[in-house]
């Protein structure tokens, strides 16, 4: 089964913490709105943006 | 002037892999893109082969994010975990023999200094600590004796990860590793240090838990190196792996290590250096 990490997007503030100790490339992006979004089929589901984000809004699941 | 050095031949669009197509589209060439602007754009590494929560993996797109101009930069790699994933990254690249790295870069800036006077070219050395500190130390030394402009980044993931786990140079003393059973005999290597002695112009060791502050050691280094001479930075990553820790603790290991005193992040700039980069950083500002 593949791990990967999902948002919930009522929780997110669009911070960018997560971006930024993603190790992967690609994986989360933003958009104007500050809507994040989440490309499941590159994701690892290391779960480094989980523990960065401080409104706890992502899962690895 | 378009500086984009990806395109596809009309035609031929629609057999073209996806990745490629987003990188023609939203390339981030020519733009003045940085770490702050990361997930809005393509970046220049793909996904790649490096384990799950990999510190490399992470000091190496934020590198490749902060490049002052990368469709104008050539990286040299050595052999290694960085070097698995140089396949995917969308600049020009070399791979060189283990150790030879620097040597080869060298002769490259002389080449290209050569072939394009009047056009910026920077070289980067990406290698990791076997490469770095221990196998191509002569070469790595010997082109700052001889004050190269080029940029030596070293990934310091404190093992030979790729092999299985043997202890580098730059493990700390007492390290048991896979292939390391007894315990490592001698403490880290201090390179920072040895590079401010053997005449490097900027030096910096910095760890990808805080991105802007990399991202400012780096654009600095790359900008030394074009005039004044060569720089070195050092970037702490550390190897979920080997050190046997849960991936998602990467960041906190580091913040763990800097509590403890074993990893501290420094910045060595000679005075004409620090001239320079403030000229620089003075010109932006009146733009």
């Amino acid at each position: 089964m593949y791990v990967a990490a999902r948002v919930d997007e009522e929780k997110c503030n669009g911070c960018k913490l997560c971006i930024l100790t993603c190790p992967d490339p690609n994986v989360i992006s933003i958009d104007k709105a500050k809507n994040i979004g989440i490309n499941q089929a590159r994701c690892k589901g290391c779960g480094l943006c989980v523990v960065a984000c401080p409104k706890e809004a992502l899962t690895v699941s | 002037m378009n500086k984009s050095i990806f395109k596809i031949t009309p035609c031929f669009e629609d057999i073209m892999p996806d990745e490629y197509k987003e990188l023609v589209e939203s390339d981030p060439f020519g733009k003045g893109l940085g770490v702050s602007q990361l997930g809005t754009y393509k970046e220049l590494l793909e996904e790649h082969p490096l384990c799950a929560g990999c510190g490399l993996a992470l000091s190496l797109r934020l590198i490749l994010a902060s490049l002052p101009n990368p469709e104008d930069t050539v990286i040299v790699g050595s052999t290694g975990c960085s070097a698995l994933a140089f396949p995917q990254v969308a600049l020009h690249n070399i791979h060189s023999v283990f150790g030879n790295q620097n040597a080869v870069a060298s002769g490259l800036k002389r080449a290209l200094k050569l072939r394009f006077p009047d056009k910026v070219k920077d070289v980067v050395v990406i290698a990791g600590d076997g490469a770095t500190a221990d196998i191509g130390l002569d070469m790595v030394m010997q082109s700052w004796f001889r004050c190269e402009n080029i940029t030596t980044i070293m990934l310091d993931n404190e093992a030979y990860a790729n092999t299985g786990g043997q202890e580098s140079g730059m493990s700390p003393q007492g390290t048991v590793l896979n292939m390391a059973p007894k315990g490592k005999k001698f403490p880290k290597i201090s390179m920072p240090e040895i590079a401010r002695e053997s005449g490097c112009a900027y030096v910096a060791a910095i760890s990808p838990a805080q991105p802007k502050r990399l991202e400012k050691m780096v654009r600095r280094a790359i900008l030394t190196a074009r005039e004044v001479g060569p720089s070195y930075v050092q970037i702490f990553s550390p190897c979920p792996t080997n050190y046997k820790f849960k991936p998602q603790e990467m960041v906190a290991r580091i913040k763990q290590r800097e509590k403890e005193g074993f990893f501290k992040s420094k910045e060595y700039i000679t005075t004409e250096a620090q001239e320079y980069l403030a000229g620089l950083e003075e010109g932006k500002k009146d733009e």
